[in-house]
C-alpha cells in the first residue's frame, strides 16, 4: 500500500496485513481492524511527531519485515544461553511473541492464558496518544493474559525472544496483566534474540492494579545489534496500590521503551526507574508519562546512563498533574555520563501542572566522568581503566540499587557489570 | 463632462491597478489585508532602497509558501488570526487623546501606584504631547552626545539610508526571514524599530532605550530591532517599559537581532506590559516575539532579562547562538499570568564554540485561570568542549486554577560539556502569609513581597531605576488573585 502523501513508507502496509493470521475470534478481528484504521492514516511516527523528535525511524521502516507467523524456518529449542536463570523464579517463554509451554515452568498463583482478558484490552494503553500501541493492535497476534488473586510467592521470569529466519520478522505480542485488589507479583521481563537476520519486537503491556495491589516488574532489554525493540506499556493504578518498575537497556540497533502510567486511585504509588549501558550505534530511547488523576499519589522516577561509540540515548518525561490531584509529590531525575566523544544524548523532562498544593521537582545532567574522582582514585593506587569502571558501575549504582528484589538486582547488576568488563576489554584491544 | 468624467475614472482604474489601493494622505493609511502590494506601499512610505524591497517581498512570498503553517506546538489557545484583516500600515496618526481626563482612570491608577511622572504619564496613555516636552530635549542632548562618541542610535528606516553597509550586512543574519512563521510575516512588513551600533572598543556611558527614542511612537505592531556590539564594546540597551501601554493592536510579531563581535557584551532588558486583556480574557495583546543573540566574537557575552506581565498570549523565546569560544549567554526571567493569561516563554542556549557558558534562570508565576509554560533548549554540538549549562527554573501556582509547567530540551553531543536542570514547583504558603498578615501586612502587599523574594534574582539583573519599578509592577499584576 503507498502511504498517504508525507508519510514515510514502511513494510506494515497491505501485504504485510496479508501474511498477518487471522485473529481467533471475531472480537478480537473487530479491534483489530479499528487499530488499523488509526494505524494507517498516520502510518510510523516521522521527525515531526514531537514525541519522536529523538528517535527517528527511518532506518527501521526500511527493513524488509515479514509477521514472525508467516516465516516457517524458524527454529527455537532453547533459552539462549546468556540469559540469566533467577533463583526461585518460574519461567515463561515466549518465542517470536507466542507462548512456549515446552519451554517454560508451571506457575504457582498465576492463571495463565493465551485468551484475551476482555476489561484490559485496549482500555489501558490508548492507540491514539501512542503510535506502537496502534501498530501492535494492528497486527496482534499471540496475547497472553496474566492474572493473579493473591499474593504470587514466586516471582515470573518472562522470557522474550526474538528469532529471525531468512528474513527479517516483526512480531506484535500484546501481555495483560490483571491484580487483583490486595494481590501481589514480582514480573521479570528479559527481551533478548538469536544472531541473524533483524528482527522488530513491538510488544504492548496493559497492567491493571486493584485497590492495595502491588507489582514489581523488571524489564530488561538486550536485542542483538541490529534488531529493534519499541514497546509500549500502559499501568492503570487504583487507590492505594504500589507498582515498582525497573527497566534497563543493553543492546538493540534501536529501542524504545515507552511507559504511561495513569493514577486513579488515592495514596497510589509508583517508582518507575531505569538503568542504560550503550554502545555502537545503539539509541535507546525511554519515554514516560505518569499521570496524576487523583490526589494524594506520588511518583518517583531515577534513569541513569551511560554511552559510548556512537550511540544516542533519549531520556523524555512527563509528569501531569490534574486540576484536582492536590497533595501530588512527583519527582524525576535523568542523567547521562559520556564515556567518550561521539555520543548524544537527548533529554526533555517535562512537568505539566494544575494544581498548586503540590511537590513536583525534576532534574536533568549530563558530563563526564569527574577528572577529581579520577585522580581520588588514583592517588590511592588504583589504575585508569578500574577507577573508571568503578565510577560508571558507582552512577548506575544510583538506579539498579532502587531494585527492592535482591536476586533481581544482583542479576541486573552483574548484566551491567559484564557490559562494562566487555566494552574495557574491547577499548584495551 | 462626460468625457472629463470618463478619463477621471479611467486614471482611477489604472491607480488602483498599480497600487491596488486609493492612498489617503490624510489619515496616511494602507487599507486592510496583505498584499505585495501593501508591502510595496510600506517600502515605498519609507522611501525604501530596492534592496531593501527585495527583501521584503522574498520575504512574503516564503511567508504565503507557509500557508497557515503557525507553529503549534507551543502550550498556546488562541482562536485562528485572520492575517487579511488586520492593518499593516497601522494608521500612525490615530487621533491622540487632547488631555489625561480622557485616559482610562484604571491606566491612571497603575500609572500613580508606578510612581510615574506627569508628563511621561501622558507620552505612555498617547496623549498629545507639546513639542518642548522636558525629556524630549534630555533625549536629543544624549542623542548629540552618543553621536560624538560614534554610537549609531537611530530608527531602523533611518539607518537603511545612513549606514546602508552595517543593516545589509547584520540584518536577518541571526534572525533570517525562513526562520519561523512570525519572523517571516515581520521580515515582510515590519514598519520601524531601533538601530544600536557600538564602536570598537567603547563603554557605551548610558542606558539606550526606545523611550529616548522620541520619533518611534505607533510601530510597535512589527517592530525590528537589530543592535551590533563592535570588537570590545558594550552596551545595555532597555526595551519597553513598566507602565502598561494603551495599544489597540491585537498581533505583535517582533523581531531583535543582537550582535556581539570580540570581547563584546551586551545586555538587554525588557519589561514587557501590553494589556493583558480583562478578567474574562477577552481581548488583550497577542505577543508573538522573535528575539535571538549571535555571539559572534571569542569572549563575547550576551545577557537577557525580562520581565513579562502583559499580553494575553505571550510567545517568546529570546537565545543565545554560542558560536565564539568562551562566549556566555545568560537569560533572566519572570513570567507573571493572571486571570485568562498565557504564557509560552524561554529560551535556546545553543553551544558551538569552545569553553561557552550559559545559564538560565527562569520564574514563573502564575495566578487566576492562567497557563505559564518555560520551554527552553539547551543544545551542545559536537565541537563544543568544556561547555557549560545551568538552568533553574522554578514555579509558583497562586490558587488552584492555574496551570504551570516546564518543558526543557537538553541535547548534548560534547563529552567534556555539563550540563544541569533543576525545576521545582511551590506555592504561596499559608504560613508564609500569616507571617506577613501578622506584621500587618495587607494580603496584597504579603503576595507581593513574597512573590518579589521568589523573584529577586532576576530584578537584581535590570537597571536599577527599572528594577524599582518592576517590584512594584510584580505586585500589581497580581493584584485580586489572593483572597
Amino acid at each position: 500500500m503507498k502511504p498517504a502523501a508525507g508519510l514515510m513508507e514502511h513494510p506494515f502496509g497491505a501485504d504485510y496485513a496479508r501474511r498477518t493470521p487471522a485473529p481467533a475470534d471475531a472480537m478480537l478481528a473487530a479491534f483489530r481492524d479499528q487499530a488499523r484504521s488509526v494505524f494507517e492514516p498516520q502510518g510510523l511516527p516521522g521527525p515531526k511527531n514531537e514525541a519522536w523528535r529523538f528517535t527517528p525511524l527511518r532506518a527501521l521502516a526500511k527493513v524488509p519485515f515479514i509477521p514472525a507467523a508467516a516465516a516457517d524456518d524458524v527454529d527455537v529449542t532453547a533459552v539462549p544461553a546468556p540469559v540469566a536463570v533467577l533463583p526461585g523464579a518460574a519461567r515463561l517463554v515466549l518465542v517470536n511473541g507466542v507462548y512456549r509451554a515446552d519451554l517454560s515452568d508451571k506457575i504457582e498463583g498465576v492463571e495463565i492464558s493465551t485468551a484475551s482478558d476482555r476489561s484490559l484490552l485496549g482500555h489501558i494503553a490508548t492507540m491514539a496518544s501512542v503510535p506502537m500501541a496502534a501498530l501492535n493492535a494492528s497486527f496482534m497476534g499471540a496475547v497472553l493474559s496474566l492474572k493473579v488473586t493473591k499474593a504470587a510467592t514466586t516471582p515470573v521470569h518472562l522470557i522474550s525472544v526474538a528469532a529471525a529466519g531468512s528474513q527479517p520478522v516483526a512480531f506484535h505480542p500484546r501481555l495483560l496483566i490483571n491484580i487483583a485488589p490486595g494481590a501481589a507479583l514480582t514480573l521479570v521481563e528479559t527481551h533478548c534474540g538469536l544472531p541473524g537476520q533483524a528482527t522488530l519486537a513491538n510488544p504492548v503491556t496493559e497492567i491493571r492494579l486493584g485497590e492495595g495491589a502491588q507489582l514489581k516488574r523488571y524489564v530488561q532489554v538486550a536485542e542483538q545489534s541490529d534488531s529493534f525493540h519499541l514497546a509500549a506499556t500502559g499501568i492503570a493504578l487504583a487507590k492505594d496500590s504500589r507498582f515498582e518498575g525497573f527497566h534497563t537497556g543493553l543492546g538493540g540497533a534501536l529501542v524504545r521503551q515507552e511507559i504511561a502510567a495513569v493514577m486513579h486511585g488515592t495514596g497510589a504509588h509508583l517508582e518507575l526507574h531505569g538503568a542504560y549501558a550503550l554502545d555502537g550505534h545503539s539509541h535507546h530511547d525511554f519515554t514516560t508519562s505518569i499521570d496524576h488523576h487523583v490526589p494524594g499519589c506520588s511518583s518517583n522516577q531515577v534513569f541513569k546512563g551511560v554511552v559510548g561509540g556512537e550511540s544516542r540515548g533519549v531520556y523524555q518525561g512527563r509528569i501531569h498533574v490534574a486540576r484536582d490531584a492536590q497533595k501530588t509529590d512527583a519527582r524525576q531525575l535523568h542523567k547521562a555520563l559520556f564515556l567518550e566523544r561521539g555520543p548524544q544524548i537527548d533529554c526533555k523532562p517535562e512537568l505539566e501542572i494544575y494544581a498548586d498544593d503540590v511537590q513536583c521537582a525534576h532534574g536533568a545532567a549530563t558530563g563526564e566522568i569527574d577528572a577529581d574522582h579520577l585522580f581520588f582514585l588514583a592517588a590511592r593506587g588504583i589504575d585508569p581503566a578500574t577507577a573508571r569502571m568503578l565510577l560508571v558501575e558507582a552512577f548506575l549504582a544510583d538506579a539498579t540499587e532502587r531494585i527492592s528484589e535482591e536476586t533481581v538486582r544482583a542479576a541486573f547488576t552483574r548484566d551491567i557489570q559484564g557490559w562494562l568488563s566487555r566494552r574495557s576489554l574491547k577499548a584495551a584491544a | 463632462m462626460a468625457v472629463t468624467r470618463e478619463t477621471a475614472a479611467t486614471v482611477k482604474e489604472i491607480e488602483q491597478y498599480k497600487y491596488g489601493f486609493v492612498t489617503d494622505i490624510e489619515s496616511d493609511k494602507a487599507p486592510k489585508g496583505l498584499s505585495e502590494d501593501i508591502i510595496r506601499f510600506i517600502s515605498a512610505k519609507k522611501n525604501e532602497p530596492e534592496w531593501m524591497l527585495e527583501g521584503r517581498l522574498k520575504a512574503y512570498r516564503y511567508w504565503l509558501e507557509l500557508g497557515d503553517q503557525e507553529p503549534d506546538w507551543a502550550k498556546l489557545h488562541y482562536p485562528k488570526i485572520d492575517y487579511q484583516d488586520a492593518y499593516y500600515y497601522a494608521a500612525p496618526k490615530k487621533a491622540a487623546l487632547a488631555s489625561l481626563d480622557e485616559v482610562d482612570p484604571k491606566l491612571l491608577e497603575t500609572y500613580k501606584k508606578l510612581g510615574i511622572p506627569l508628563l511621561e504619564q501622558q507620552m505612555l496613555a498617547g496623549v498629545a504631547v507639546d513639542a518642548v516636552f522636558d525629556s524630549v530635549s534630555v533625549a536629543t542632548t544624549y542623542k548629540k552626545k552618543l553621536e560624538e562618541m560614534g554610537v549609531i542610535f537611530m530608527p531602523i528606516s533611518e539607518a537603511v539610508h545612513k549606514h546602508p553597509e552595517l543593516v545589509k550586512k547584520y540584518l536577518g543574519s541571526v534572525v533570517p526571514y525562513s526562520d519561523n512563521f512570525f519572523a517571516t510575516l515581520n521580515a515582510a512588513v515590519f514598519t520601524d524599530g531601533s538601530f544600536v551600533y557600538i564602536p570598537k572598543g567603547l563603554r557605551c556611558p548610558m542606558e539606550l532605550s526606545t523611550y529616548f527614542r522620541i520619533n518611534e511612537k505607533n510601530t510597535g505592531q512589527f517592530e525590528r530591532t537589530l543592535i551590533i556590539a563592535d570588537e570590545g564594546s558594550y552596551v545595555s540597551y532597555l526595551e519597553g517599559c513598566t507602565a502598561p501601554q494603551r495599544d489597540e493592536n491585537q498581533l505583535h510579531a517582533a523581531v531583535v537581532e543582537l550582535i556581539a563581535l570580540d570581547d563584546a557584551e551586551i545586555k538587554y532588558s525588557t519589561v514587557q506590559n501590553w494589556y493583558p486583556g480583562d478578567a474574562q480574557g477577552r481581548g488583550g495583546i497577542y505577543n508573538f516575539v522573535t528575539k535571538r543573540a549571535a555571539c559572534r566574537g571569542r569572549n563575547s557575552k550576551v545577557m537577557w532579562t525580562q520581565v513579562e506581565t502583559g499580553s494575553a498570549i505571550t510567545w517568546k523565546y529570546p537565545s543565545c547562538i554560542l558560536q565564539g569560544d568562551n562566549s556566555s549567554g545568560e537569560f533572566y526571567s519572570v513570567a507573571i499570568t493572571n486571570n485568562h493569561q498565557q504564557a509560552d516563554t524561554g529560551t535556546k542556549m545553543i553551544h558551538l564554540g569552545k569553553n561557552t557558558k550559559s545559564k538560565i534562570i527562569s520564574k514563573g508565576i502564575s495566578a487566576g485561570h492562567a497557563d505559564n509554560t518555560y520551554r527552553g533548549l539547551v543544545r551542545i554540538g559536537a565541537k563544543a568542549d568544556n561547555a557549560r549549562n545551568y538552568t533553574q527554573c522554578d514555579s509558583l501556582l497562586i490558587g488552584s486554577t492555574c496551570g504551570a509547567h516546564t518543558v526543557p530540551y537538553i541535547e548534548t553531543k560534547n563529552p567534556t560539556a555539563r550540563t544541569e536542570h533543576e525545576a521545582t514547583t511551590s506555592k504561596i504558603s499559608e504560613d508564609q502569609l500569616f507571617y506577613c498578615r501578622q506584621r500587618g501586612m495587607t494580603q496584597e502587599e504579603a503576595v507581593s513581597l513574597i512573590v518579589n523574594g521568589f523573584c529577586k534574582e532576576v530584578l537584581q539583573t535590570l537597571p536599577m531605576e527599572f528594577a524599582v519599578e518592576a517590584q512594584k509592577l510584580v505586585g500589581i499584576s497580581l493584584e485580586g488573585s489572593v483572597g
